[in-house]
């Protein structure tokens, strides 16, 4: 673009919209490593102090466990997500399946249906089932909540995959399983690492399903860790140590969302042009 | 298909089915039993219920029967004791623990210590107060057995009152219809999807248009600072708008030093906890409006942008006359999907204001969260809240599938090419 | 191996796309399916492939009905118009995808994969990707791979199609002689009559699913049956004239124009009829003189083409040698090789 008209009123808009994000994300990093005088607001001393946690279990309770289980649950989750929707997904697109086009419109409904009000329905699935407050019960929910949508932008990739070449598989001989996974599978390499990715950061960051469906069992994910410690009632209440575990929490996420920003960019627009 | 059908289908089918019912922490969600308890008794007097039956419900008496041998004898009671109290006192009834009592300690081979004779009195003591009947008919009979001409309807009364599992009841949607906070949540919800859609919309928007205009390092630095919310964890993102807006936080400090009033904005002021909630959510959604509208002005040739300058347009008239007609289906969209969102999402309102102060910043969703799953009293009324959520699972189905037939609902339906 | 099509019937969403078809494919032989878009002869190919299924029919490769098999169990190599490349192999990996899925041993594989590469010219491009050839190159890997297991019938879906003009030419002549010296049976489905005419050793017209005509090349241009294979055979194609009949000749009474009927008599006067000319059948030599200007002239090199408005408005092309220009305007007196025109009846049926 050419002339910049009037460029400063915007943005400035712009910069006075987007300040307390900056500020927020400024003071949750600089906060970590420094103390600062009450009342003040600019830190006045450099210190590793608030990072302690990590290795000193009496300031927080232990870290490493509710991290362990994190990975755990965002990796099963990442497993069944991906392996489902890569299947479901390529019958839907591809199969000529009985009640294809009902499957498919519950999918789509199920895609666009707003899932959290289910939680109540869900809560008392999971009594009856004898899951409630364990971690199997929690990673089979998330997933299936997540599962519409997985399927759906699978299915978006598997569509964009030229039907000749399914085709020319079939015709060298190949039998259809064989094709999508010699031939198929390839071709949605990165839709399969976007939908994994996705998985993953969406399982790290869930806090209200383990919170609800397993609030009293003996295992802890890192989000309601970090709640326990930032809750301004508890008696470790102190805002820099909240936020050096808030960043800990965060940084593989933050890592994941820098390494591979352009292929989760499409996922996190609601998969709409998948 | 399983798991689909079991979370999604079956919690559907849950959800109206007890939406129905009064299911809550005191009736457990399995079926329940019949009892009849101290407190039962006490409410069916204050109902009306003839102190006659009453005092006689609440009474025990001892029978000296096979049943109560049986039961003496599994206590471990000695031998001998039960022939002896078998042969003298057999078909004999007392009415007070104290008149059996002293009989069985005119028995010759009674036991020494009190606790063993009580344990002998206690296998035949006759009481429905506080025994569990499995089913209504149990109860009945124990009922006819102990009362001795009951007033008509009573013990049919007393077996209804004393059942604690839960019933079948339309009381859900009469309470909701009638409750004056129902429409105040409402209202609130209203108010809430409105503002915070109009932020989502309207930001996204202006930052796709500036973003698009800015040079590439500009632009980047924004658009990443506004997608942060989006991918922090929620909990994160929640405690960090705490410190921001929380006493002794960011926001309180600079209010101090400039001398304006100072306070917990998210707690402190209903106006307050309304703008922090909206930018809570705003904040968050506004990214998603960006992406959306940035893929749509890419999409735009730039050939009728270049074209547009030739002829002369300032940027003003080219973002009216050029952008924003290429932006109608994506805002359509994005309103439609973040209306949906938004009716039903209540975790960034939980984990900030939790609705308040008081219930003002209150919706729906989360009104319907905290009333089955998660309140103070300990009595989680999942009847209720299932009742409530079931508006939602109505409302976000309808929505749905109206949203699905604006949007390419066919296209995505054609169908498999290879037909063998 | 001969391949015969019965009364095959073929219907998507309740659209009739292909009626009560019958067709013969030679055994070694070439066959175009030529015609324009829709008339079905995509269908015809991917239903000879395995990829439609039949409503109704049968289809016999030899003697052996496969009408019910699907395509892993029949047999055919298919070269599709955008290749249909796997992306993520390599061309030695494409080429050998058919034997690897058919569990052929190592040696066996590498051999019969060189051995195709060579006969298609591609021996130095094996460890390529798809994505680094030219489309002419990428045409000749999806021939090989096609090729590779012996087909009983190797089909080509408009292989010519996504090429330009200059390798248009060269994969016309090459993926014949491949055809050839390989002996095998095939099927080619095109839209353009000068692919079909060079390339194959029978065209079958099709016309909204019906097969219009089967012939040689050569039959087909020097006698074809009806004035829609008239005007799809020939570039320029043929000039149509309406007129009627009058006294054994087809006359526009206008310019007082009448041509012969020859051998068809006992045609009612004043059946309305079609007189079909070729360009090269109209010019300074002839026998029917005609009279009009030239309303169109372009010059090609070897030939100059033109247009003739006649004075009722009706059009005759004309191609001549370049060696005297006729200018726009300018009028002329030429004429018709009667005995080299068609007449066709009103519904275009050849007389």
């Amino acid at each position: 673009m050419t002339r910049n008209f009037a460029a400063w009123p915007i943005i400035l808009l712009l910069t006075v919209l987007s300040l307390p994000l900056f500020i927020m994300y400024l003071f949750l990093l600089v906060d970590t490593f420094s103390n600062t005088a009450p009342g003040s607001l600019l830190p006045n001393e450099f210190t590793l102090e608030h990072w302690r946690f990590l290795i000193d279990p009496t300031i927080t309770g232990d870290v490493w466990k509710p991290t362990l289980t994190t990975v755990i649950f965002s990796a099963s989750l990442m497993i069944i997500v991906v392996s489902v929707s890569a299947t479901a997904g390529y019958a839907l697109s591809r199969l000529a399946l009985p009640f294809r086009r009902f499957v498919l419109s519950g999918i789509m409904v199920m895609h666009a249906f707003p899932s959290v009000t289910l939680i109540i329905g869900v809560f008392l699935v999971l009594q009856f089932a004898g899951l409630y407050n364990s971690l199997t019960g929690v990673i089979l929910v998330k997933a299936s909540l997540m599962l519409p949508f997985g399927i759906w932008i699978m299915k978006g990739f598997y569509d964009a995959v030229p039907w000749e070449i399914e085709m020319a598989g079939v015709q060298d001989g190949a039998s259809r399983f064989t094709v999508w996974r010699r031939i198929i599978l390839p071709q949605v390499k990165p839709g399969l690492l976007s939908l994994a990715l996705f998985a993953f950061i969406d399982g790290w960051s869930e806090y209200m399903l383990p919170r609800i469906l397993a609030p009293s069992s003996d295992f802890e994910v890192l989000s309601m860790y970090l709640n326990t410690v930032s809750d301004p009632n508890s008696s470790t209440y102190n805002f820099n140590i909240f936020k050096s575990v808030g960043l800990f929490y965060t940084l593989p996420v933050l890592a994941l969302f820098v390494l591979f920003q352009n292929r989760l960019m499409n996922i996190f627009g609601g998969g709409t042009k998948g | 298909m399983v798991l689909l059908l079991g979370f999604f289908f079956l919690p559907v089918v849950l959800t109206s089915v007890f939406a129905f019912t009064n299911m809550s922490t005191a009736t457990g969600i399995s079926g329940g039993s019949y009892v009849v308890t101290g407190n039962l008794l006490r409410s069916l007097k204050d109902e009306g219920l003839d102190a006659k039956t009453i005092d006689a419900l609440g009474q025990s008496s001892y029978v000296i029967d096979q049943a109560g041998l049986e039961k003496a004898h599994a206590a471990g009671v000695d031998a001998r004791f039960i022939t002896e109290i078998a042969e003298r006192l057999k078909d004999r009834s007392f009415t007070s623990s104290t008149a059996f009592e002293r009989e069985l300690k005119t028995l010759p081979s009674r036991p020494t210590r009190v606790r063993d004779l009580k344990i002998a009195a206690g296998a035949f003591e006759q009481s429905v107060l506080n025994v569990r009947y499995a089913s209504r008919g149990e109860m009945e009979a124990a009922l006819t057995h102990m009362l001795e001409n009951p007033p008509e309807g009573a013990i049919e009364k007393v077996a209804t009152a004393s059942y604690t599992g839960w019933t079948w009841t339309t009381e859900n949607f009469k309470n909701l219809v009638i409750t004056p906070d129902t429409w105040r949540i409402i209202g609130n919800t209203v108010f809430y999807v409105v503002l915070t859609l109009a932020f989502n919309v309207l930001v996204g928007l202006f930052l796709a248009i500036t973003t698009f205009y800015l040079p590439p390092a500009g632009s980047g630095f924004f658009s990443v600072l506004w997608l942060l919310p989006r991918i922090t964890p929620v909990v994160l993102y929640a405690v960090m708008w705490k410190w921001f807006t929380w006493e002794d936080g960011f926001v309180f400090n600079i209010a101090q030093d400039l001398g304006l009033p100072a306070f917990n904005y998210m707690k402190g002021s209903v106006a307050s906890a309304w703008t922090v909630v909206i930018l809570v959510n705003g904040f968050v959604g506004a990214s998603f409006g960006m992406i959306l509208f940035s893929g749509a002005l890419k999409a735009i040739p730039v050939q009728q942008l270049w074209a547009s300058e030739v002829d002369g347009a300032s940027r003003w008239q080219q973002i009216r006359y050029i952008i924003l007609p290429h932006m109608r289906w994506p805002i359509l969209f994005v309103t439609s999907y973040q209306t949906l969102s938004l009716l039903s999402s209540y975790e960034q309102i939980w984990l900030t204001t939790n609705g308040g102060p008081g219930s003002t910043t209150t919706v729906w969703a989360l009104e319907a969260f905290k009333t089955a799953l998660n309140n103070y009293t300990g009595n989680l009324q999942y009847g209720l809240g299932a009742a409530m959520a079931l508006i939602l699972v109505a409302v976000g189905l309808i929505l749905s599938i109206v949203y699905l037939r604006l949007f390419r609902f066919d296209e995505m339906m054609s169908k498999p090419k290879i037909e063998f | 191996m001969q391949i015969s099509i019965n009364n095959f019937t073929k219907t998507f969403d309740g659209t009739p796309v292909i009626d009560d078809m019958n067709l013969t494919i030679r055994d070694g032989e070439m066959l175009a399916l030529l015609g324009p878009s829709g008339c079905g002869k995509s269908t015809t190919l991917f239903t000879i492939s395995g990829i439609h299924r039949m409503d109704k029919g049968q289809l016999m490769f030899g003697d052996r009905d496969v009408s019910g098999l699907p395509s892993q169990k029949r047999n055919v190599g298919v070269v599709f118009q955008n290749y249909a490349l796997y992306p993520h192999m390599n061309v030695f990996e494409n080429i050998a995808f058919p034997l690897t899925v058919r569990k052929d041993n190592k040696a066996d594989i590498d051999r019969e994969v060189r051995f195709i590469a060579a006969l298609t010219h591609i021996s130095e491009l094996l460890e390529r990707r798809p994505g680094q050839l030219s489309g002419g190159q990428q045409q000749r890997v999806a021939l090989a791979r096609a090729l590779v297991r012996k087909p009983d019938v190797l089909l080509l879906d408009e292989p010519l199609a996504n090429l330009d003009a200059k390798l248009r030419l060269e994969m016309r002549s090459e993926i014949r002689r491949i055809q050839l010296e390989t002996g095998i049976t095939a099927v080619l489905v095109t839209h353009d009559q000068v692919e079909a005419m060079s390339m194959c050793d029978r065209i079958a017209i099709m016309k909204k699913g019906e097969i219009v005509q089967i012939d040689t090349p050569a039959d087909m241009y020097s006698n074809p049956r009806t004035s829609f294979v008239a005007g799809f055979l020939g570039n320029p194609p043929i000039s149509l004239l309406n007129g009627i009949a009058m006294g054994n000749t087809f006359s526009i009474a206008p310019i007082k124009l009448r041509v012969p009927l020859g051998s068809h008599e006992g045609i009612a006067d004043g059946t309305p009829l079609k007189l079909g000319v070729r360009p090269e059948h109209f010019g300074p030599e002839g026998d029917i003189a005609v009279e009009g200007k030239i309303t169109f002239a372009e010059t090609q090199g070897r030939e100059n083409l033109y247009d003739v408005e006649l004075a009722d408005g009706s059009v005759l092309r004309s191609i001549q040698p370049a060696a005297r220009n006729w200018k726009l305007g300018e009028p002329v007196r030429w004429f018709i090789d009667s005995k080299s025109a068609f007449v066709f009846s009103d519904d275009g049926l050849r007389l």
